[in-house]
Order: C-alpha cells, then sequence, then structure tokens
C-alpha cells in the first residue's frame, strides 16, 4: 500500500476534525478489514488514516426502549451481546455469519455498514470502473454470477454489509458527526441506489463519521433470518434474508421483509410484505411471498441462479419467523 | 531372487508403524524456517514488474523513476524488450522487470515506478473461440495445436453392437497450485558462489537451473530447502524467472536479496492444471460391456502449453477413438499439478460410466467391475470396489434421484484411481554413526511436506533397533549429495532403498566392533529396542550407547542407493462419496467419503495417512470450489487471491475414512498422488444420484447445479 | 496521470443536501453537542515516514522504527525476526498470520503495527516453553495435524484462542472456530481431532 501518516485521535470531536482538514485524503481506520485490502490493491489510496476505534464508543446503551450502539463495537462483541440477542435477534445473526472468528474481532460496526463493494472489477486495479473515475461497470457484458438482480444500473454491485439487512429491517438510524454538527439518518435513507449516487453507497460525506447505530424498541415482532453461502467456513452470502413479522393472532398483521446481497442496496420488498399481510404463515404463503419478493428481478447474463437463491432465503427466513424449522 | 540382508524385514519394528513427524515440533513452534522466513545480514527485498496485459508488445521500460526511490538499490530487466524480436507479452502476469531495495514496502514503490511502455495486441483467452477461428491469430503456427490421435478397433461395429448409446460434453476448469508459500528466493553470492535459499520440491534441480542460467558451474552453487510451503507440481521443473532475477539482482546490488511472489502472482503466473472438455459418444451392449468410446477433447494449458490428458481413463472398450486439441491462449502456462491429466481424465470418465450404467440397469459398482481393463498391473479395482461398498452402505443406495420429500437430497457416488508413483537411481544415501551414538542419514532429497523426513528416519531407525527420533535426517542441501526432484510420487520409491542399504551397511560395520567387546561372531549380532545383542539372546548384549562407544574418533560410514527388489509401481484406489445437496439454493454439502488406498509396503504410516486425507481434501476443492476466474473481454483474472478463489475451510470438510491396504511383498510405491485423482467424480457421481441431474462440468457451484437441474425440467 | 481509484474527486460536501435527512423529533437526548470548528483539537499525525512503534510481543517489550503502513505481520516478520507466523494471502483469508491480541485472534496482515501498541500479542514464536510444547502444539504433533507446516502456525494461534475462550468447545464451536485457516496441503481432518483432544487446556 501507498505510505500514510497516521493520527489516533482520543475522542469523536478529535476524530472528525482529523478527517476535515484534509477531506478527500483522509479515511477512517475502523477494524480494517475492509481498507487495509483496498489499500494494498490500491483500490483507495488516502494520504493518513485516522484510527477511530478509540474515538468512537463501542458499547451498547439503552435508549427510548431501544439500543445504541456504537459504531466501533466489533461484530464479535455485537454477535454474543445479550441485550441484542433478546431485542433484535436478526442482527446477532447476521452479525455472528459476517466473515471468520479472526475477522470479527477486528470489524466494527461502522466499518461494516460502510464498507466498499467486493465486486471483482471494483477491487482489480486493472480496470478502471464507474467507482473509480471510470466510464462503465464491467459486470453486465462480463462475470456477473455475483452481481445485482434488483434495483441496479448503471452499477451493478450488490451491497456488501451484513448488518445493514437487520437493521434497516429493524427501523435503525444512523447518527453522523460531522464539521458542521450531527445528523441522523435513517437506514433507509442512508444507502443510495447507483442511479442517485453512482460512486458511493450511501450518503456519508468524507468528511463525516458514522457515530451510532440507533435501534428503536422493537415491538412485539418476530425475527427471522437466513443466509445463503456457498461454503460454509468464509464466503460473501449469495444472498440473505431478514424478516420481521408482527401477528393478529394467527395472521400477520405487518411484515418488514429485507433482502441483503441482491441489490446495490439492502432491498427492501414491498412486494413480498404485500403478500404476507393478512396471511397465516405456511411453506405455500411463505413461497408465495417469496415468489413476490423476485417479481421485477433483472437477472444479467450469470446470475440467474441467484432469483432461486433469493427466494429460497425469503422463503426460510419468513419460516423462521413463524417459527418453523427450515433446511 | 535370493533373500538378501537388504530386503525389508518380514517384521518391521518401525516401518509401517506410526511415528509422529520427527519435524513436527520444528513446525508447531514456528523454528522451522521456510524460504520466505529466510534474513540474511544486510538482506534487500525484491519485486517483479509484470505485465497486466495478456497480449501486448513492451515498447520501452524506463527503470529511472524506480531507482530514484527511496531505499532502491538496483533493478534489472528480464530481457531487452527494446532491442530484441522476443519483446512481446503473453500472459497477464508475464515478468519484465524486477527492483531490490531494502525494504518490501520500497520495493513495490520502486516496482510500480517502473514506467512500461505497452503496445496492446488482441489476445486469445476464450477456448471456443480460439476453436472457432473468431480468436486472433496469437501464436506462431496457429492457436490449435492437434495431438496425436489413437484408436483402436471398429468404432462403427462398435456403435452397431451397443444397445444404448450415450452422449455428452464434460469438463474441468483451469485450477492453481495455491501453495501456501509462495514461490521465491534467498539469493546470497560470496565471490562467484552463489547460495540460494529456494522454496523447491528439487534442491538438486534447482541448483542444475540456476548454474545454466547463470553461466556458472554447478559446483559454484548450493541450494537449501530445508522446509517449504507446498508446492504440489509448480515448484518441480524451474526456479522461475523469480529465481533468476532474485540470483541477478543479488549480484547486482551485492547484497543477498529476498524476493518471494504474493498470491495475486502465484495465481497468475506460476503454473495451473489445464482445463479440460470432452465431446464422449459411448455405446453399451445390454450385459453391460461398452463396446465403443469415441472421444474429442480440447482444452487450454496456457501460453504455448499443453493440456493432455488420459481418455478413457482406466475402463476400456475394445473400439475407441480419441482425438485431443491443445488450444494455447494469453495465460499462464501450466505446469504439473498433483497427478497430472488424471483428475481430468477420472472425472471425464466416471461420469459418463454412471449414465452407461444406468441406461442399462446395472449397479455402478457392477458395471465398472464388467468394464475394467482386463490386463493392468496391480488390477485391485475390483476387490477394493466390493470391499469399499460392503463398508460403505452401497446397498442401501438408491436409484438416480432421490425421492425423499423436502428440498434435501441425498445421494452416493463411487469412482477409481491409478497411478505409477516408481523409484529410480541414482538416489544415493550416506549413513553416519558417530560415538556418541548419534545416527546421521544424509541424502540430497526435500521434504515438501509429504513426510519424506520421518520416511528417512524411520527406516534408518528400523534397521538400527532405535527410536525415529534418535535418528538425523540431513536433507534439503545439496551439499548433502544429489538426489531427483520430488514429483510424480517417485521419492519414497526412490530414497527408500539407498536408506535401508546404508542404514544396513553401516549396521555391519557397527557389529564388527561390537562383536570383539561381546566375544561372539558378528553375524550373530541383531540390533533391537535400543540394543545391540546375540540374537535371542537379549541378554547377551550392550546398548546403543554402549556399542558405539567402541567406535573410536572415525564415524562409521555407509554408502547405499537404489536397488530393485525394495520398490515397484503402480497403485490402485477407489473411493466413494456422498453427498446432501439442497435443491432449492444448489449448495452441494460432503458428508462422508471412503478411500481405499494400496502403495505397496507403507514406510511411514501416519504420514501415508496424511497424504490421503490431503489428496482427497484437494480433490473435493476440485469438484466444489476452485475456478480460475477470466474476464470474457479482457482476459484478465477476477480472483487472484484467497476470497473469490475458494478453498474448503473447516466447516466444509466431510468426514473422510482412509483405509490403507496394505501390500508389503511389493516394496515401497509412492502415494502422493494416487488419492487426489477420483474424489471429484464421486462427488460429482454423488450429486448426480441425489437429484436426478448429470453434473457435466465442474466446479459444482450452486448456479451449475441449479441450471442443471433446470436444464433438466425444461 | 489521474489517480485511477475510488478518492472522491470533485465529490461535493453538501451532497448530503439532496437527501431527506428525517426530523427525529421523537428520539431521546441527542448524543453529543456539535462538534465545534474544525481548527480546534487535532492530535498530531505521525508519518508516513519511519516512526517509533513499541510492541508488546510474548511478553517482551520490541522497539521499532517504521512506517506506519507496516502491518503487525511484516513488522514481526521482518524486522523483529520472528518468522513463526506467517503470510499466506495477505488479505485476511487464509489464516497463516493468525496472532493472538488482548485475547482474540486476528489476521495480523490486516493490523497495522501502529494501532496494537500497547495491547498484548502473542504468537506461534512465544507458544512454547523451551522444549516444553503447548498441549495444542503437543496435539498437533500426536494427530499429525500438520503437513508442509505453513498453515500450522496460524492453526495453532486459532486453536490456543478458541480454547483459551471456550476450552470444553463443541465439535461444532471447533469448527467454526478454525473456520478463518485454510490448509492447502488438506490437514483439516486431524487438525479437528487434535483440537478435540485438547479440553480445559489438557490433554484427554
Amino acid at each position: 500500500m501507498k505510505a500514510f501518516a497516521y493520527i489516533n485521535p482520543a475522542n469523536e470531536k478529535e476524530a472528525v476534525a482529523a478527517l476535515s482538514p484534509q477531506v478527500e485524503q483522509s479515511m477512517p481506520l475502523g477494524g480494517g478489514q475492509d481498507l487495509l485490502a483496498r489499500m494494498k490493491d490500491y483500490v483507495t489510496q488516502p494520504e493518513r488514516l485516522v484510527n477511530v476505534k478509540t474515538a468512537l464508543e463501542s458499547t451498547v446503551t439503552p435508549v427510548g426502549g431501544g439500543l445504541r450502539i456504537g459504531a466501533a463495537m466489533k461484530m464479535a462483541d455485537v454477535a454474543e451481546h445479550p441485550e441484542i440477542l433478546r431485542m433484535y435477534p436478526a442482527i446477532s445473526a447476521a452479525a455472528i455469519e459476517v466473515g471468520t472468528p479472526q475477522i470479527r474481532n477486528q470489524a466494527t460496526v461502522g466499518g461494516n455498514l460502510n464498507q466498499r463493494p467486493r465486486c471483482w472489477y471494483y477491487r482489480n486495479e486493472e480496470f478502471v470502473c464507474f467507482k473509480k473515475g471510470g466510464d462503465r461497470c464491467f459486470s453486465p457484458q462480463g462475470e456477473n454470477q455475483f452481481h445485482a438482480i434488483l434495483g441496479a444500473g448503471p452499477s451493478f454491485i450488490v451491497h456488501p454489509s451484513s448488518l445493514a439487512v437487520p437493521m434497516l429491517a429493524y427501523g435503525a438510524t444512523f447518527r453522523l458527526a460531522g464539521p458542521k454538527g450531527e445528523r441522523l439518518v435513517p437506514a433507509a435513507n442512508y444507502f443510495t441506489l447507483p442511479r442517485q449516487s453512482l460512486r458511493m453507497e450511501n450518503v456519508l460525506a468524507p468528511d463525516e463519521l458514522l457515530t451510532h447505530v440507533i435501534l428503536p424498541a422493537p415491538g412485539n415482532v418476530k425475527s427471522g433470518h437466513y443466509e445463503v453461502r456457498y461454503k460454509a467456513s468464509h464466503d460473501w452470502p449469495i444472498a440473505f434474508a431478514t424478516v420481521l413479522i408482527a401477528m393478529n393472532g394467527s395472521v400477520v398483521k405487518e411484515a418488514k421483509v429485507v433482502m441483503g446481497a441482491v441489490a446495490p442496496v439492502p432491498w427492501r420488498s414491498a412486494e413480498a410484505e404485500q403478500a404476507l399481510v393478512g396471511k397465516s404463515i405456511t411453506e405455500a404463503t411463505a413461497a408465495a411471498a417469496a415468489e413476490a419478493a423476485m417479481k421485477n428481478a433483472r437477472p444479467l447474463s450469470q446470475n440467474g441462479y441467484k432469483v432461486d437463491v433469493a427466494k429460497t432465503a425469503v422463503k426460510r427466513a419468513i419460516l423462521r419467523a413463524a417459527g418453523i424449522q427450515t433446511a | 531372487m535370493a533373500n538378501s540382508e537388504f530386503d525389508w524385514p518380514a517384521k518391521p519394528s518401525l516401518v509401517g508403524t506410526r511415528v509422529n513427524r520427527v519435524d513436527g515440533p520444528d513446525k508447531v513452534t514456528g523454528r522451522a524456517k521456510y524460504t520466505f522466513d529466510i534474513n540474511r545480514p544486510g538482506m534487500l527485498y525484491a519485486r517483479m514488474v509484470r505485465s497486466p496485459y495478456p497480449h501486448a508488445r513492451v515498447v520501452s521500460v524506463d527503470l529511472a523513476p524506480a531507482l530514484r526511490m527511496p531505499g532502491v538499490k538496483t533493478a534489472l530487466l528480464v530481457r531487452d524488450f527494446a532491442n530484441s524480436k522476443n519483446n512481446r507479452v503473453m500472459f497477464q502476469g508475464d515478468e519484465i522487470a524486477a527492483v531490490a531495495a531494502d525494504t518490501e514496502e520500497h520495493a513495490m514503490d520502486a516496482a510500480r515506478a517502473v514506467k512500461v511502455e505497452y503496445e496492446v495486441l488482441p489476445h486469445v483467452t476464450i477456448v471456443e473461440r480460439a476453436l472457432d477461428g473468431t480468436a486472433p491469430a496469437v501464436f506462431n503456427g496457429g492457436n490449435v495445436r492437434d495431438a496425436r490421435p489413437a484408436q483402436a478397433g471398429d468404432l462403427t461395429a462398435g456403435f452397431a453392437a451397443a444397445a444404448k448409446v450415450v452422449e455428452g460434453t464434460y469438463s474441468t476448469q483451469v485450477i492453481t497450485h495455491t501453495c501456501m508459500e509462495s514461490h521465491g528466493t534467498v539469493c546470497e553470492w560470496s565471490g562467484d558462489r552463489l547460495t540460494a535459499w529456494i522454496s523447491t520440491q528439487g534442491v538438486s534441480g534447482a541448483r542444475e537451473n540456476f548454474a545454466s542460467a547463470l553461466g556458472i558451474p554447478q559446483a559454484n552453487v548450493r541450494v537449501l530447502c530445508q522446509y517449504m510451503g507446498g508446492g504440489f507440481g509448480s515448484k518441480a521443473l524451474s526456479v522461475g524467472a523469480e529465481g533468476l532475477m532474485c540470483a541477478k539482482l543479488a549480484k547486482a546490488a551485492n547484497a543477498p536479496v529476498k524476493l518471494m511472489l504474493d498470491r495475486k502472482e502465484e495465481h497468475l503466473a506460476t503454473g495451473n492444471r489445464p482445463s479440460a472438455e470432452s465431446k464422449i459418444k459411448a455405446g453399451v451392449s445390454a450385459d453391460g460391456t461398452i463396446t465403443a468410446f469415441e472421444a474429442e477433447s480440447w482444452g487450454t494449458g496456457g501460453a504455448g502449453a499443453t493440456s493432455d490428458f488420459p481418455l478413457p481413463y482406466l475402463y476400456q472398450s475394445k473400439n475407441r477413438s480419441r482425438t485431443h486439441k491443445n488450444v494455447f491462449t494469453n495465460t499462464g502456462q501450466q505446469r504439473p499439478m498433483r497427478a497430472p491429466g488424471h483428475p481430468q481424465g477420472s472425472f471425464h470418465t466416471e461420469i459418463i460410466m454412471d449414465e452407461l450404467a444406468d441406461q442399462v440397469n446395472m449397479d455402478p459398482i457392477q458395471f465398472r467391475i464388467k468394464n475394467l481393463p482386463p490386463e493392468a498391473p496391480n488390477a485391485m479395482w475390483r476387490s477394493y470396489l466390493l470391499e469399499g461398498a460392503a463398508e460403505f452402505g452401497w446397498s442401501k443406495r438408491h436409484a438416480t434421484g432421490d425421492k425423499t420429500p423436502g428440498p434435501i437430497k441425498t445421494g452416493m457416488g463411487v469412482s477409481i484411481n491409478t497411478w505409477g508413483g516408481g523409484g529410480r537411481g541414482p538416489s544415493p544415501a550416506h549413513c553416519e554413526i558417530t560415538s556418541d551414538g548419534g545416527v546421521i542419514m544424509r541424502l540430497g532429497t526435500q521434504d515438501i511436506g509429504t513426510g519424506t523426513r520421518t520416511l528417512v528416519a524411520t527406516i534408518t531407525a528400523d534397521a538400527l533397533g532405535l527410536r525415529a527420533s534418535q535418528v538425523r535426517p540431513e536433507i534439503g542441501d545439496t551439499a548433502f549429495g544429489v538426489s531427483a526432484l520430488s514429483g510424480g510420487s517417485t521419492t519414497a520409491a526412490s530414497i527408500s532403498p539407498g536408506i535401508r542399504v546404508a542404514a544396513v551397511k553401516a549396521l555391519d560395520a557397527l557389529k564388527e566392533k561390537v562383536a570383539p567387546a561381546l566375544g561372539v561372531p558378528a553375524a550373530s549380532l541383531i540390533a533391537s529396542g535400543g540394543r545391540i545383542h546375540v540374537e535371542n539372546e537379549p541378554g547377551k548384549g550392550m546398548s546403543w550407547a554402549d556399542a558405539c562407544k567402541q567406535i573410536g574418533p572415525q564415524p562409521i560410514t555407509a554408502d547405499g542407493d537404489w536397488r530393485a527388489g525394495m520398490s515397484s509401481s503402480t497403485t490402485s484406489g477407489a473411493q466413494f462419496a456422498e453427498v446432501a445437496v439442497d435443491i432449492e439454493t444448489g449448495i452441494v454439502k460432503v458428508k462422508r467419503i471412503l478411500v481405499l488406498q494400496d502403495c505397496g509396503l507403507v514406510v511411514s504410516r501416519l504420514t501415508a495417512e496424511s497424504q490421503v486425507y490431503g489428496g482427497v481434501i484437494g480433490s473435493l476443492n476440485f469438484a466444489l470450489f476452485e475456478d480460475r476466474i477470466l474476464d470474457r473481454n479482457t482476459g484478465q483474472m477476477l480472483n487472484p487471491n484467497m476470497e473469490w478463489y475458494l478453498l474448503a475451510g473447516m466447516s466444509d470438510i466431510p468426514r473422510i475414512d482412509v483405509r490403507l491396504k496394505d501390500q508389503p511383498e511389493r516394496g515401497v510405491i509412492g502415494l502422493g498422488e494416487p488419492p487426489t485423482v477420483a474424489t471429484a467424480a464421486a462427488i460429482a457421481l454423488a450429486v448426480r444420484n441425489a437429484t436426478g441431474v448429470t453434473m457435466r462440468s465442474l466446479p459444482l457451484t450452486p448456479a451449475k447445479v441449479l441450471g442443471a437441474m433446470r436444464q433438466t425440467r425444461a | 496521470m489521474a489517480k485511477k481509484d475510488d478518492s472522491p474527486d470533485g465529490l461535493k460536501l453538501d451532497r448530503r443536501n439532496f437527501f431527506k435527512t428525517t426530523g427525529l423529533a421523537g428520539l431521546a437526548e441527542s448524543i453529543a453537542a456539535p462538534a465545534e470548528a474544525a481548527a480546534q483539537s487535532t492530535p498530531a499525525a505521525v508519518g508516513p515516514g519511519d516512526v517509533p512503534v513499541r510492541l508488546n510481543v510474548n511478553g517482551r517489550q520490541i522497539d521499532l522504527m517504521i512506517e506506519p503502513r507496516v502491518t503487525l505481520l511484516d513488522a514481526l516478520r521482518t524486522r523483529a525476526n520472528l518468522t513463526g507466523n506467517k503470510k499466506g494471502c495477505d488479505r485476511g483469508a487464509c489464516g497463516a498470520c493468525t496472532m493472538i491480541v488482548d485475547g482474540r485472534p486476528v489476521y495480523s496482515c490486516s493490523t497495522l503495527a501502529i494501532e496494537v501498541q500497547g495491547k498484548q500479542i502473542r504468537n506461534v514464536d512465544g507458544l512454547a516453553t523451551g522444549d516444553r510444547l503447548h498441549p495444542v502444539q503437543q496435539a498437533f504433533c500426536e494427530k499429525d495435524a500438520l503437513m508442509c507446516g505453513f498453515c500450522t502456525p496460524g492453526f495453532i494461534m486459532a486453536s490456543v484462542a478458541l480454547l483459551e475462550k471456550n476450552p470444553n468447545a463443541t465439535p461444532e464451536q471447533i469448527k467454526k472456530g478454525l473456520d478463518g485457516n485454510i490448509c492447502r496441503c488438506g490437514t483439516f481432518s486431524r487438525i479437528f481431532e487434535a483440537v478435540s483432544s485438547v479440553k480445559g487446556g489438557q490433554r484427554g
């Protein structure tokens, strides 16, 4: 990687200040599991790194019936936190599947949410794509087996964050801190589609830090989370889903269906949600909702199979939310 | 042949038993120094400059910007591109220059500062386009070379005699060796003498390679490799461009230089297993005999390299024909990869075997037995298939297509394998016994992770009645003698005889020293349990330590070499696989593998078993995960890493049961390659059995499994 | 030549105005007072050239002069001659570089040396006590859980960390605990046996 200067701020104020003077050349260093690899591949070449692991909070605080999670909290700690498990089980379920034990011991919440895409055109220096100032996305005409089937164009990346999906489902808000102050952005507005923002995947400005995830009270919902990955040991999911259902007796009153690894943002499926409301959950109704989730899927030349896999992920997440055993 | 004292003992004390790997403690503590670990005083770090393009003309190379960078000591061209007819680079990763600097980081900065001007040329990386003529003509003499065709019998008659005919196309992918330790060298000159530490499968061959490429006497070169992190065939044939450049940089800088490749370079430029594709048409008679086998195959071994493989593999038909085309592409050249040709041959043959068996309603095992080669050395497959079937529970195997309700389908598959693994001389070994009781067995071979050190210690200690830990193997250094490279599963069979001969001769000399002190004839003595004593009279003897005190200041030395009668060649094996396939995700999980494998006389049982586990896992990776993926438009590799170049981890490993079939009467035979041949086919056939869908292409990704199921439903 | 990386050249700082920032008046207290002007309290940056870095490795203090970009792995292997742990992929995928930092297994290739100052770093070079092997090392030798040995130090550190945290790890926990390490020679089956045989720090 290119040589860089290093700053170790003691608190959030210092960390924000450290980013500002050299905006666009300073980057925050969380767990480093994404950033350092990008730097070694010369995809990202900051002039300096601002270590935020001590500057930002890494703890969980009860707030307003919900929880506030510091962005510097490690993935391993999220996965083992009893209150997160009790109140937002889909977040725990996602956290424990991220990467490997070693990665989870370093990866931070903020880093996971803000990590850049895994797309191999983006990650390989030889391809100057949209996200690197180039004039094209290489995937539609190329090797797109891992690219998006929903919401994509002109870039076809899938959003790489595991936490983003359940956090969106649970109605998270992200606190951002910058030189002009703080702002609170709901997860639904945080992640951006390529047609809104081609180079970046979210609204975070280069001089801002994501400092906290604020989760509202979960309410009386049942959670289901299902991930499909090829290698059981260490792999990126092909498709995954978080489903939250609020029941009225034996039928669904309200549902949230959010999918991961299918679109450039964590993808909320109104179609699947509508297909569940008023129904009791069975293999058939879950399958129908999963089918609805894929109604507008537009596969590329190599990723048609993702439609099948995403359907399975949604269906099984629904069944799990209902407490029904799945494969 | 008359019995000789050198023959393997009927009741060995150590040979064939489980001896702990003698270099285990060094490896688990980190004391073992691999080439990557060698740090020499004043050492510089070097890095290669490589072409990012699959095909280009190098117009100019400007090293000056690199030479100006901090810490840079020297930079050299691989060749003078500007003034050479040989000014093209032929694959992404092809070597152009190298720089040496005081730190790795500075070397990387400098390598990136080298200014290379390219004229990018049209490339060929898609095999189909090379074959149909739509690819640019890149290679002199054409992009496609026909291999020599083969035929036998009368195909027309064969097909006429067939009750059923099956046709299919099959394919296996390019995979890379992905050794955990990358390729690389540390070179240090002393005047005109070169010492080179290199991650290699052959120190002797490396010495010869350095010497001839540098134009210096072989006697001026010493090559060391005490520990190396895997080769699998990629570190056998040469020291590589990086080795030579390292030596040249060290000479130019007058300082030791370390040049180790990184993971991306490994994937691009250190070899691979060629791809293989085939169109097969086979006929089978009602009684289950293959009456005709017609195969066209092709594949790419990269830029100017071949891709042939045996087809059909093992099973024979009287009437057969085979053609093969070597397709050249602008990709890194193939290098032998663990059992070269056999994994491809196995997959391309075994799949159609089950398809044919189904056509005549025969059990796949019975069908295989019916079509085994009528005469083959060590033809043990029938016995292994039947024995394995019983142990595996084959009788519970359902017909093609698991009818169990639910998304998880299970199935079983079977396959067989063969390999040579014979040995030869010269493979000299030198034994020393010193008066303090020490034993040295010295030879020029190397341990590439297979357990050669342990084999050396075991054979020696067995002959001398000692524990393996009492023997010091000295290997991995050209100063210790000449030996062949560790490849082709030939090491054990090549070195074992000479080791035993040297040990036995050394013992004979020790007996001569001990006999007078005991007042008995030397010929009455044996070595056993740490003592030298009269045979059948353990009390009449002395401890090893006391025996060696009789030696005096000049150690006993004895030499041995390979001799006939102690090793042979040709192994056989059968493997069974059980899988569970989730048909709603396309994901294949292997539940268990059973291996029956012979290798003649098992010398070091623990390390031999490990070789089998390792081969099976390697083949599982071939079946499910590994794939060198190129962008179809630019021809560049998209997964030159260990994130998207998939390799199994702990949770992906099935239960593996290893049954070594001892054949002590056959002497030592190699084992490294046989177990990696057939697993992939067994897995793919298990998937077929589970899903009812024939998987004809590796790797068995979810995309392929779902796609095949979709196609079958359509 | 323009940089062809993902630096947001020309990215407008005010693009946040394009997007809705939902008022969350219903939410409880604001977390921090708005940050003051950027000119205030910025700690000093070090580097990019060599800077002093003090590491606590295997209970000993190591003082280095290295660039901030040097990873923990490279700092130990090339500047401190602690070559036990290896570089396999340098991208946090193979695990050969696994070291234990403040009790947790991490990829030392994906860790900057400068950011682990003040932490307790343990690597394979400090695991054995003289000739006495750690129970995990001993188990690896007895079960032949290694072949070429290049991945072995990483597996051993991952196993040690796993068992220190969970001395009676179940088979499932052992597998998941070692899922961050790759072996090309194929020693997984015996590694699993070896680690399974070490319970509660004892051999059993």
